[in-house]
């Protein structure tokens, strides 16, 4: 690596010494990631370790690399010619920034959550059978489960059931992002992505969101993007502070918060820039 | 007015242009009285139109009542007309035109949104714009000398004795091998109107907001079933829309056609006979009309025909379009 290092940062290190991940299996484990835009840089010599079954929050200010980080993991970068990422991101064993990797199989194993709801023009049943139905063939009772299934887990399911056919775009806010979460979940994945999920929503929906987190980590491996503060520190487990393409920190969500090793973490988390 | 003005200076924003304020008192008025005639210029044009082929057809139409309509009579000599003929040409040659346009205006599209690189995206719509501005007349001499001679050496005789031979298919797909006739028309319009459908395709798929892709993409989505299951149900009328808006060309083109139709006032079930449409019917025989017969009435009164058509298209098409926007 011929990046330039402002201050260096022990990282693994640093990683090890979190309280949160201590025993879990490492899902996603990345090393020495770098990322451009064209010529831009947007991540710079990126290392971390996401622990399964854990929450990993991402905070920094607006264009640190924390969203560009999410979209390596799902490989969504690869829809736009000029974008590129070298390193390592392995899951599973595999690295899946490798050229050999299917980016649909592997967007099946590491779903995706946008800031706005993105309900597909067609009824609450299809938008969650849609992701089913392009890695599965189910018949129409086991659809149906899936269905039901994955509307339950979202806590979605008792105020749609009577409506399954009608069009998704008819439901508030709130309840489209837990649809979008639902249609990600049904999938099966192993890893979901979460960009900002609540930063469109009203704070009821956005606490009904994070209580969803708390549920679905049991399963899933979760990384979720947030400029919410407060919600990284009631949320993660494991939190990792970006600025200028940089990893300037991870730790567990209590040490970021209650100390920080690094000054750059302790102005940002205490609101003197960003 | 000046004193509104000098408070305007007192309170340090900058003036700003408007009426009232420089002594050009009529300047707005005149503008708008300006822009309100040519409006109504457009629709006293529109309204003249209608007004002219209407009365000039009338002898026709009263002649020959509803049967103008549904008669595929063309006897100049007995003085009988009918408009049957020219209606089922113009009717079947834009068929045939939509249903090859719209597969290749839709591929055309799809990879220009979808999969072209960025460096090729650019040339390629550039090159499909320009196709919708190549005048129709070129398409017609082209037709005649490089399709019609291919039609009937090459792909004529290959229809006969393939799809030809389904019994069913039979009664499209035989007779003689001239290289004119209706396919032909469908298929030179076909090359006119794709660049319209493929155009108006692009940019309802370019509209599509990229997070809703990104979704479809991010649970695993091919880019065909991003395009079948997402896109394509979000841009349904838009894209009807503009099919219409390529219909509406192909019903009213002239010259292109007149060139590979036949020009032959018959109906028959082949797609290999020649035919006639309304424009190249009027194109062609308007010289030959004395003022005052029959004859010049019936060529209006097909050409009031061709406008009905055409309006009923145009009105689907922005019915669906604007629908598409909402």
């Amino acid at each position: 690596m011929t990046t330039m290092q402002p201050t260096p940062t022990p990282r693994l290190a640093t990683v090890h010494a979190g309280a949160a991940d201590a025993g879990a299996r490492t899902m996603i484990e990345i090393e020495n990631l770098d990322f451009f835009y064209g010529a831009s840089q947007a991540l710079k010599d990126i290392s971390i370790r996401f622990p399964e079954r854990q929450v990993t929050g991402m905070i920094g200010p607006s264009g640190c690399g924390k969203s560009t980080l999410l979209r390596v993991l799902n490989r969504m970068y690869d829809l736009y010619p000029g974008q590129r990422a070298t390193g390592k991101v392995m899951l599973d064993g595999e690295n899946i920034i490798g050229p050999q990797v299917d980016a649909s199989r592997l967007r099946s194993r590491v779903g995706m959550v946008f800031q706005k709801p993105t309900p597909f023009p067609m009824s609450i049943e299809a938008n969650i059978a849609f992701g089913v139905k392009l890695h599965e063939r189910l018949s129409r009772a086991d659809m149906a489960d899936r269905v039901e299934d994955a509307l339950r887990r979202v806590a979605l399911w008792d105020e749609v059931k009577d409506r399954l056919r009608a069009n998704a775009t008819g439901l508030s806010g709130g309840q489209q992002q837990r649809l979008c979460i639902a249609r990600t979940i049904a999938t099966r994945p192993e890893v979901i992505l979460l960009d900002e999920p609540t930063s469109a929503l009203d704070p009821i929906s956005t606490a009904r969101i994070e209580e969803l987190l708390d549920e679905l980590k049991r399963d899933f491996t979760i990384a979720i993007v947030t400029h919410n503060l407060q919600q990284a520190a009631r949320c993660a487990d494991q939190v990792a502070f970006f600025f200028m393409g940089e990893l300037v920190e991870v730790d567990s969500a209590g040490a970021i918060f209650t100390a920080p090793k690094q000054k750059r973490t302790q102005d940002y988390i205490t609101g003197r820039f960003g | 007015m000046s004193a509104s003005a000098g408070s305007e200076f007192s309170d340090g924003s900058a003036p700003k242009p408007g009426p009232g304020r420089t002594g050009r008192d009529w300047a707005d008025p005149a503008f708008s009285g300006l822009a309100k005639a040519c409006g109504i210029v457009v629709l006293v044009l529109i309204g003249g139109i209608i007004v002219v082929m209407l009365s000039g057809g009338r002898l026709a139409f009263t002649t020959f009542g509803p049967g103008f309509l549904t008669s595929s009579a063309w006897n100049p000599v007995r003085d009988v007309y009918g408009a049957l003929t020219p209606i089922f040409g113009t009717i079947v040659t834009s068929v045939i035109g939509l249903v090859v346009a719209v597969p290749l205006a839709f591929g055309c599209a799809f990879y220009l949104t979808e999969m072209a690189p960025r460096w090729l995206a650019g040339p390629v719509g550039t090159a499909v714009e320009l196709l919708a501005a190549v005048p129709s007349i070129i398409f017609g001499m082209w037709g005649f000398f490089v399709i019609v001679p291919i039609m009937a050496r090459d792909i004529q005789p290959a229809l006969i004795h393939s799809v030809g031979r389904v019994w069913f298919l039979h009664p499209f797909f035989s007779g003689a091998p001239f290289g004119t006739g209706l396919l032909t028309g469908g298929l030179i319009l076909a090359v006119m109107v794709t660049p319209f459908i493929a155009a108006v395709m692009r940019d309802v798929f370019n509209s599509m907001p990229p997070v809703l892709k990104e979704s479809a993409y991010g649970l695993g989505s091919t880019r065909w079933d991003v395009m079948r299951q997402v896109v394509l149900p979000w841009s349904r009328t838009a894209v009807i829309g503009g099919i219409m808006l390529g219909l509406g060309r192909a019903l009213g083109e002239t010259m292109a056609i007149t060139f590979v139709i036949g020009n032959t006032n018959r109906i028959s079930a082949s797609l290999f006979s020649p035919g006639n449409t309304i424009a190249s019917l009027i194109a062609l025989e308007f010289p030959e009309s004395a003022a005052g017969s029959l004859k010049l009435s019936a060529l209006l009164a097909l050409g009031f025909v061709l406008m009905v058509i055409s309006f009923i298209t145009l009105a689907c098409s922005r019915l669906l379009l604007r629908a598409g926007k909402a």
